[in-house]
């Protein structure tokens, strides 16, 4: 066998292997953690796996063109909120995007325009939705939520859809609906306030620290010697100094004790820091005296680290989690969600019927190519070839760590119908009156029934296209699929099958003779 | 066993007239399905949740189907047994359920266990419309330009593009007439299609146009080649189809089902329709 004159079998072989490699050993494609569950390097979708799927948008309006300067950012900010009675953290304002978010409900298009013209601004519109800036952040935060609170992370993504309209899509492989919105439905505030009498008596609360304050927080961790738990955390240096100030300010210069009653706060005894998750208190305290004098020496601000307090485990981890993700800018709105919900005991099933869907149509395309050659020379490398194909196409989806769903199950299917089909158009070509003797014949011939077989590659890959880009749901992978198939199919597999046919074909002419 | 030889027909026999009536009619008969519905409901196809919004639950539970549909308020839509497994329903809400939340609960507490569930809101449904009609537009006309651009004249080209359209509509009518809901697989398999047929299309004008050799020869060659290629598929197909619609793998199912539909319009295009036209395009048009 001439390796020049059959280099394209051999690109064959080298793309089969390597997508054995791809697909069976472990660890080997990029980025892949190695220790995989299965027997090959696939990654398997909701549909096939189990787990959930949220496709929701973020609550909010946005108003645009608003030329406010960056010195004014924050004035603004606090003067629109103020304004609509609306919490801080749900106004944000860009002096680099020229925008004004509001992330509440019940705020109309017409309230947010009037409330900025009243300040001087001239909005040149105002639209549902909030910026892309607003919605990175959105992914970030909910990727590190997932990442901080299991061992599957799942996957998180903007999804735009024509009408302008971008939902955020969240994938979530070993969790329920319920467990996955109760995660996300909460926007993970956490603040801290110092909670002390006022000179008349009456309690006041003064917020110390926000999220944004803090600059590295440590495990969650049983507290020494108490039934409850820590969260240590360490704050900014700018910030360390202006907070040590505000504690000495409010008396906690000197050790407090703490009798702090939720109901009714105002009963309350004692200094207290009030720590908040989600608005809910979750810890409140007095501050012990070794940390009172850090306070009051000033020394405090040189190494400012403390440690959070809460009643358990679970709700130190909870803390942990807000802190390190930070707060979701805006909320996502569920009333308009799209989601699917799958139990893995389904999905498996889904796996397995699918995998004998996809062995009982391979096994009919091969019936019929036996069926119409009756000459196993042909039909079995055609068989073979359409094989080789899907196996690539695995290898390549292994290597890109792409999560098989249904749709891409039915794209392969689709491929090894489109694959067989070209494959027939070659044999046809080749395999008609006249010997195929001399090079020259063959290369003629397989030129002609590429010409055909690249034109309809080229209808299907641009008839495919649009919904790799639209937001479809799952076509886009089906898409996907059968374009890298039929590309594939074109540049690899059936130039080797014309080869493989030449040299069968050859040796039998001479056997003939 | 079963002998497969694609039959070589006397074209000759035949008009072009005659052979372009027959797929002409079975193209005005399914436009005019298409027309009739939209007319009589408002849309050429029914539209499945997908593009209406809904909700759908997979439960298992071992109440019969009327019992199950009596535990919902309000009913579902549709209830459906999952083929190979016992005791376990698809069930299909409309949008006025409400949150899917409140389905699973009602579920839950009527003592179903609940496998699955989604949820597509209204809004999300009627962009998806929008979505696959313009992605429909986009391949369509995509194809058209590639058909000009490959045989660059106007009458082979058109014979393209009518065969592929008519294999679109044709589906489409049967889908409509039968109730089937319109679903993102069956787009997919709709533009699937576009894909599908064309090579059948551009093997015959290839052999009939761009090589030496007389007319019905380079047909029958074409014909050898072209019918054994959408019977594959079409076998591949109603494999596919058949066993997904048991498994009730819907996706796997609507695609395999319209494929196949398509697949047998395209074959009756191809062979009558389009090679109706490139006769006379040679024998006549050129000469004009």
């Amino acid at each position: 066998m001439n390796v020049r004159e059959n280099w394209r079998v051999v690109l064959l072989v080298v793309f089969v292997v390597g997508s054995g490699i791809m697909l069976l050993v472990p660890g080997a494609p990029p980025g892949s953690s190695g220790g995989g569950t299965g027997p090959t390097n696939l990654q398997y979708g909701i549909q096939l796996d189990g787990g959930t799927r949220l496709q929701a948008p973020a609550v909010g309006i946005t108003a645009e063109g608003v030329n406010v300067s960056a010195d004014d950012e924050v004035s603004l900010a606090t003067n629109v909120s103020d304004e609509l009675s609306v919490d801080p953290i749900d106004v944000r304002v860009s002096a680099q995007s020229s925008t004004v978010e509001v992330f509440v409900r019940n705020v109309t298009h017409e309230e947010l325009r009037s409330t900025l013209e009243a300040q001087g601004y001239q909005p040149s519109t105002v639209r549902d939705g909030v910026t892309q800036q607003t919605r990175q952040e959105m992914v970030r935060v909910i990727s590190d939520k997932l990442t901080q609170s299991a061992l599957d992370s799942g996957s998180v993504s903007t999804l735009r859809s024509t009408g302008g309209q971008t939902f955020i899509s969240i994938t979530a492989p070993d969790r329920d609906l319920n467990e996955l919105r109760s995660l996300l439905d909460e926007r993970g505030v956490v603040r801290v306030y110092a909670f002390f009498p006022a000179e008349n008596g009456t309690y006041v609360r003064e917020q110390v620290l926000t999220q944004g304050d803090f600059r590295r927080i440590s495990a969650a961790e049983q507290s020494q010697g108490g039934s409850g738990a820590v969260v240590p955390v360490t704050l900014r240096q700018t910030v360390a100094e202006r907070y040590q100030e505000e504690m000495v300010q409010y008396g906690f210069g000197q050790a407090t004790t703490c009798n702090y009653d939720e109901a009714e706060p105002q009963n309350s005894r004692g200094r207290c820091l009030v720590a908040t998750l989600n608005g809910d208190v979750v810890f409140a305290g007095g501050v012990r005296q070794g940390l009172a004098e850090l306070y009051a020496s000033g020394e405090f601000a040189k190494s400012p680290t403390f440690q959070m307090e809460t009643t358990n485990m679970s709700e130190a981890r909870e803390l942990e989690i807000s802190l390190r993700a930070g707060q979701l800018p805006a909320p996502l709105n569920f009333e308009e969600d799209r989601s699917t919900t799958l139990e893995p005991a389904l999905a498996q099933r889904f796996k397995a019927n699918s995998l004998v869907v996809g062995i009982m149509a391979v096994f009919a395309v091969s019936g019929m190519v036996y069926l119409r050659y009756r000459n196993p020379r042909v039909a079995l490398p055609m068989i073979v070839t359409a094989m080789s194909e899907v196996l690539i196409l695995l290898g390549f989806v292994a290597s890109v760590q792409y999560a098989l769903n249904l749709s891409h199950i039915a794209g392969f299917i689709a491929v090894i119908g489109t694959g067989v089909d070209d494959l027939i158009i070659i044999a046809d070509e080749i395999l008609q009156q006249g010997e195929v003797a001399t090079g020259r014949v063959f290369q003629n011939r397989f030129r002609k029934a590429f010409w055909v077989i690249g034109a309809a590659a080229a209808t299907t890959i641009l008839a495919m296209s649009p919904l790799t880009v639209l937001g479809l749901g799952d076509l886009s992978g089906f898409a996907i699929v059968t374009i890298v198939g039929v590309l594939v199919g074109v540049l690899i597999t059936r130039p080797a099958y014309g080869d493989i046919l030449r040299s069968l074909v050859l040796r039998q002419e001479q056997r003939e003779k | 066993m079963v002998e497969f030889e694609v039959p070589e027909i006397d074209y000759d026999q035949y008009t072009n007239r005659q052979l372009a009536a027959v797929p002409l009619a079975v193209l005005l008969v399914a436009i005019a399905v298409l027309a009739g519905s939209w007319m009589l409901t408002g849309s050429p196809v029914a539209l499945g949740i997908e593009f209406t919004g809904g909700s759908q639950l997979t439960v298992e539970s071992s109440m019969s189907t009327a019992e199950i549909g009596d535990t919902f308020s309000p009913e579902p839509v549709s209830i459906q047994g999952v083929g190979g497994q016992a005791n376990t329903y698809v069930l299909t809400f409309d949008n006025e359920a409400g949150n899917v939340t409140s389905l699973v609960n009602q579920a839950e507490s009527a003592g179903m266990t609940v496998l699955g569930s989604g949820e597509t809101p209204a809004t999300f449904g009627e962009e998806s419309q929008r979505i696959a009609l313009i992605g429909l537009a986009i391949a369509f006309v995509g194809m058209s330009l590639l058909a000009f651009a490959l045989f660059r004249t106007f009458v082979p080209s058109v014979a393209i593009i009518v065969s592929a359209f008519s294999d679109i509509v044709i589906p489409l009518a049967v889908l409509s007439l039968l109730r089937f809901k319109l679903s993102l697989g069956t787009v997919a398999a709709l533009l699937m299609l576009i894909g599908y047929s064309v090579d059948s299309d551009i093997l015959l004008n290839n052999h009939i146009l761009r090589r030496r050799g007389e007319f019905y020869e380079s047909t029958h060659a074409a014909m050898r080649t072209g019918v054994s290629m959408t019977l594959t598929s079409i076998a591949a197909m109603t494999v596919m189809a058949i066993m997904a619609s048991f498994y009730n793998i819907d996706l796997m199912a609507q695609i395999g089902f319209v494929l196949v539909l398509g697949l047998s319009a395209d074959l009756m295009n191809t062979y009558m329709l389009n090679l109706s036209l490139l006769r006379w395009y040679k024998f006549e048009g050129v000469n004009r």
